[in-house]
């Protein structure tokens, strides 16, 4: 038997009819003398036979006419809009070869993060302006942030000269400048 | 209904979702060729307790100043291409020169000279968000001071 | 004459139900069959079994001939009662008893009743070893009974090369050997 180890695979071919004529012939030949492949070729053939049949009894049983109705009635049943959405979806991402939505979901991921910083500070509102550079030839002035309305405040003073601050009730007549 | 195979599909709609996320990621990213800026220019005094309703946007912003009163003088706003400058006329024979710089992680960098006649008064380089604002304020005019919003949008 | 496969196929998209009435008569055995084979309980193949022509019907009017009609047919047949099988909550005991109702009703009185016996067990032992397969394996051992089917439409079938269908079917058949030695 050892010997036929080889020729195991030769006999699955032969019995599914995917041998040439030539090939197939040698087989044959080679089964008749051999006890060992002739064994395997017998307990390949009753493995596949009693599997056909268990399964050719069992799909004898189903009749056509009820069988067609069945079918009918599906095709005059009107699905639900999802249905059909849902059988594409389940067509087009089975469970077990979902593997690419893990980097489709970091791309939409990362799709968010760039739609978030472009909407940042957006219509209306006002993150903080940041001051980078100030000169004010000499006069004085103040950065003011105010963190409830994220409001920044360049206040320039009055030179030396005009002595008048801004924030007095009663303000100079015309401009200090 | 053309019957497609699964795998070029699934191809097709990871390649879409990935297209997609690069087009939003490359819009963020694009450099603006104009910012429309816009200046109001505001008189905010202790003569009265009026708030000029034309600037309920700013009604937050103004009340950090502490004046009972705002009125709106004047309102402009212009297009200013990107390393291109625009002068805007302030109330008191003032100036504003307006210059945008830089566009980075959807923020303005402008460069502000304020002149008063042909002195320069103040020179800073602030730094916005897109659609943002900032005050400058503190020339006295009128019995009151001016207040200045400048505020910037990309186009 | 009667009529081929492609010819009904091309009346189905002309809109005659008839042929495609023609087909489900052809077919709806052989496609019980496979998908039987793979769900193992009879309520659910029949079920899948009638949405896979259920499916072929909405689909038919793109089936171009690329391939043969059975090798289209199957093909969802298997992917469909692959999709079943996921979402399968039986639990191994009932499967057994839906089983054991069925090699029952196959029971004749046997000239040998030990022969009938030893050969029932067979049948269990079998039914039950192919549900410890792989369902790639088990698909192709499956197919495999279907008379007529070659590796290539096989292949065709399940997406995969004819090497691949072979070296399954191999595979396959060694396991159910090595479970059921003492029963061929």
């Amino acid at each position: 038997m050892n010997g036929c180890e080889d020729k195991i695979a030769s006999i699955e071919l032969w019995l599914d009819g995917e041998l040439s004529g030539a090939e197939s012939e040698s087989l044959r030949v080679h089964m008749a003398a051999c006890a060992g492949c002739s064994e395997a070729r017998r307990r390949l053939e009753k493995l596949q036979s009693t599997l056909t049949g268990v399964l050719l009894s069992e799909a004898q049983r189903v009749d056509f006419m009820p069988f067609w109705r069945a079918v009918q009635l599906r095709v005059n049943e009107k699905r639900p809009w999802y249905q059909d959405a849902l059988d594409w979806m389940r067509g087009v991402l089975p469970a077990s070869r979902v593997a690419w939505v893990v980097p489709a979901v970091i791309v939409l991921l990362l799709a968010g993060v760039s739609l978030e910083s472009y909407w940042r500070g957006g219509a209306g509102r006002n993150a903080f302006a940041t001051v980078e550079s100030i000169d004010a030839y000499g006069r004085n002035v103040a950065l003011l942030r105010e963190y409830d309305t994220k409001t920044t405040v360049i206040w320039l003073y009055q030179d030396q000269e005009g002595e008048n601050e801004a924030a007095e009730e009663t303000a100079p007549s015309g401009p200090a400048f | 209904m053309k019957l497609l195979k699964k795998p070029p599909l699934r191809v097709l709609l990871f390649s879409l979702l990935a297209m997609l996320a690069v087009a939003v990621t490359g819009t963020a990213q694009k450099q603006p060729q104009n910012v429309e800026v816009r200046i109001r220019a505001i008189l905010a005094s202790n003569q009265s307790d009026e708030f000029d309703a034309s600037l309920k946007g700013l009604e937050k912003q103004l009340r950090v100043l502490k004046y009972r009163s705002y009125r709106l003088l004047n309102d402009e706003s212009q297009n200013i291409p990107r390393n291109g400058n625009k002068v805007f006329e302030i109330p008191g024979g003032r100036s504003l020169m307006v210059a945008p710089q830089e566009f980075q992680d959807n923020r303005i960098a402008l460069q502000v000279r304020l002149t008063g006649g042909q002195k320069p008064l103040l020179d800073t380089t602030v730094r916005i968000a897109n659609k943002g604002n900032f005050i400058l304020g503190g020339p006295p005019h009128e019995g009151g001071v001016l207040v200045l919003s400048i505020s910037a949008a990309m186009q | 004459m009667e009529l081929t496969d492609r010819e009904l196929v091309q009346q189905c998209q002309a809109g005659e139900m008839s042929a495609f009435q023609e087909l489900v008569s052809r077919y709806h055995q052989k496609v019980y069959m496979v998908i039987f084979g793979l769900l193992r309980n009879r309520e659910d193949a029949l079920e899948v079994a009638q949405e896979t022509f259920f499916r072929a019907y909405r689909k038919i009017s793109g089936f171009q001939g690329g391939s043969s009609f059975y090798t289209w047919i199957y093909r969802i047949a298997v992917n469909l009662a692959i999709d079943a099988q996921r979402r399968q909550k039986r639990n191994p005991l009932d499967f057994r008893e839906s089983m054991d109702g069925l090699l029952e009703s196959q029971g004749e009185a046997a000239r040998d009743p030990f022969a009938d016996f030893h050969d029932k067990e067979l049948r269990e032992k079998l039914t039950s070893a192919i549900n410890d397969l792989t369902p790639e394996h088990k698909a192709v051992i499956v197919l495999r009974t279907i008379e007529g089917l070659s590796y290539k439409d096989i292949g065709e079938i399940l997406g995969c090369s004819e090497g691949t269908v072979m070296s399954r079917l191999h595979y396959a058949r060694k396991k159910l050997q090595d479970k059921l030695s003492a029963f061929l």
